[in-house]
């Protein structure tokens, strides 16, 4: 008599948890729900890990070559819904940074509760908040952040969107006696309106590979794989060998007009 | 009685805090002479305080900004040669490295739009970064530099007249320098006494400036002796035409071997000339107008008017010229004793 009560109790319970799981639908959203996005920035060279400096890696001209550093802004976020509509980020800023693990994963925060279905974003620091003022460059744009391994030129103002370096036997020994090749990607255009420099900022757009979504319960992880091979492959295949140390903007183009094929959505985790 | 004497000292109270008040945020050094145009600065954004003032000359004097602490701003910019390095063709740097740009004088910085030779920066707060971070000049990195600088006694207590907090900002670094550097104002020159009407011009002056007018004072415009625009002015090309000037900024080759025309107050106190100090004295610089100029890219056309390229001007006019030029010299900058 006493047993039976909770047997039946401990059937609807299961009952109801496979019904749950079974109902193949997500939180309803109520006005005013948003969550986290982690971006999850998963670099690598071809179908190998990126492993700092240890391994050296073949590029599509044949060359080996390691990776010592492997730098890159992400600006200007948006994020486009099912229903066609885009959710854009301006304020949030990011530094992804091989060397620092806390940086390969960036939390796109206040996103609104919806489903998403494909990102955008632009490599590099935007050409509005290159020029800003100095009270506007805090956190990752704050200029004396970078410590050892900047990502600012002080003598052309502007940040350095993109850097890649490493050692290359294609490379010619530096004056320290490194086979060093250095890939330093910036250029946003310059100040003067009406006589614009090179402008080396590049906005990719990637499909989901699925859905991201956003409920108040629910803060998704876009894992996105960024591959180093690309950059040396792509709109054109660029030699260390022709070009070991490239700094200025106009040289680097190529550079750009590679990196920004790198990046591909994997997958996403509602989580 | 004794609530009289309490209202009293209750005025006496109100009284001397409004004037602490008045002393600590008013611009008490940058004063736009009545002659000169607006500011280009945006000052809304930096008001200038004595505190902020006096911290910016502290730091812009002391040589914990550079690498081995051994060089301060003011080492390559002297006041007595309008904050130029006086005898010193390039700039020079720590471990007694040698850069590759003679130091610009460090005056009317608010009017300027764009900064260095090359006018890479677009605003003053942005200027110091250049000579810090330059392995030729101190070699440090501004990261280093507030980390530095909070370890000091002095500075987080200078921070915090100038600001409220004692945190060592980038912000609060970059903008305590502006503010100095932007109070540097030359604007008392005899010239300027002389536009007043509280100077007069002896007759070698007087005909320089008619010359000055007639001959120079297309690139060297106005009040400011500078229009701000970057200029091939025929230099000979010389150690292998590395420094290709603007166009190392644009990259285009129309702005190969252009260089920002630079002012011309103090000029008699700012030599060596030119973007590379070739030149020691002004006779130098005016018989490279006269006889030195060469047709290289991009040459100005202000300066290809004539039969031969370049600007006649005869011995006398020469004279006269530089009699005129140093009607621009303002001791009273110079000899600041606030600066």
């Amino acid at each position: 008599m006493k047993t039976l009560p909770l047997r039946i109790l401990t059937f609807i319970g299961l009952l109801s948890i496979v019904i749950a799981c079974s109902k193949d639908e997500v939180d309803p959203i109520s006005p005013g729900d948003k969550n986290n996005v982690t971006l999850e920035f998963d670099n690598r060279v071809g179908s190998q890990k990126l492993a700092l400096a240890s391994t050296s890696y073949q590029n599509a001209s044949g060359e080996n070559f390691t990776v010592t550093t492997l730098n890159y802004f992400i600006s200007n976020v948006s994020l486009k819904k099912a229903d066609g509509t885009s959710q854009s980020f301006p304020t949030q800023y990011f530094l992804v940074r091989q060397a620092d693990s806390n940086t390969l994963t960036p939390i796109l925060k206040d996103v609104p509760a919806a489903d998403y279905t494909a990102i955008t974003f632009t490599i590099g620091v935007d050409s509005l908040k290159s020029a800003s003022a100095v009270e506007e460059r805090t956190g990752v744009l704050d200029i004396a952040s970078y410590g050892d391994d900047n990502m600012y030129w002080s003598w052309n103002s502007g940040y350095i969107f993109f850097k890649l370096e490493g050692i290359s036997s294609a490379a010619p020994a530096n004056s320290a006696g490194l086979n060093k090749y250095q890939y330093h990607v910036g250029g946003y255009g310059g100040r003067t309106v009406g006589a614009p420099t090179t402008n080396n900022l590049r906005t990719v757009t990637l499909p989901l590979n699925g859905t991201a979504t956003v409920r108040k319960s629910i803060a998704p992880t876009i894992h996105i794989i960024a591959d180093v091979a690309k950059v040396f492959t792509g709109a054109s295949n660029l030699k260390i060998a022709s070009g070991a140390v490239i700094m200025s903007p106009t040289a680097a183009i190529p550079i750009a007009n590679n990196y920004k094929s790198m990046f591909t959505v994997d997958h996403v985790h509602n989580d | 009685m004794r609530k009289k004497y309490l209202l009293v000292l209750l005025l006496i109270g109100i009284l001397v805090g409004a004037c602490t008040e008045k002393a600590s945020n008013e611009p008490v050094v940058f004063q736009k002479p009545s002659n000169f145009p607006t500011p280009v600065y945006n000052f809304d954004k930096n008001p200038i305080t004595t505190e902020g003032f006096a911290l910016g000359k502290a730091l812009f004097n002391d040589p914990i900004l550079s690498r081995d602490n051994s060089i301060s701003c003011a080492e390559c910019h002297n006041q007595n040669y309008a904050f130029t390095h006086h005898g010193h063709d390039l700039s020079h740097g720590i471990e007694n490295r040698k850069g590759t740009r003679n130091s610009l004088p460090i005056q009317n910085l608010a009017w300027q739009k764009e900064f260095f030779w090359d006018g890479g920066v677009g605003d003053v707060d942005f200027v110091p970064l250049a000579p810090i971070e330059n392995p030729l000049e101190m070699d440090e990195q501004i990261g280093k530099v507030l980390e530095k600088l909070r370890k000091t006694q002095y500075y987080p207590a200078q921070f915090k007249k100038a600001y409220g907090s004692s945190d060592i900002t980038t912000q609060g670094f970059l903008k305590a320098l502006s503010q100095y550097m932007l109070s540097l104002v030359s604007a008392n020159a005899k010239y300027d006494q002389y536009l007043r009407k509280e100077a007069t011009l002896t007759p070698d002056e007087s005909a320089g400036l008619t010359l000055f007018n007639a001959k120079c004072a297309a690139c060297h415009t106005g009040i400011l002796f500078t229009d701000q625009s970057y200029r091939n002015n025929g230099l000979v090309i010389q150690d292998g035409g590395d420094d290709v000037g603007r166009g190392r900024i644009t990259e285009k080759k129309e702005d190969y071997y252009k260089f920002k025309v630079p002012s011309l107050r103090n000029v008699e106190v700012t030599k060596p000339y030119m973007h590379d100090g070739r030149f020691y004295t002004l006779e130098a610089v005016l018989d490279h107008y006269v006889t030195g100029v060469q047709q290289t890219p991009n040459l100005d056309p202000l300066l290809q008017q004539n039969v031969s390229l370049g600007i006649p001007l005869t011995a006398t006019e020469k004279k006269q010229l530089v009699a005129f030029l140093k009607t621009l010299t303002d001791t009273q900058f110079l000899q600041d004793k606030r600066f």
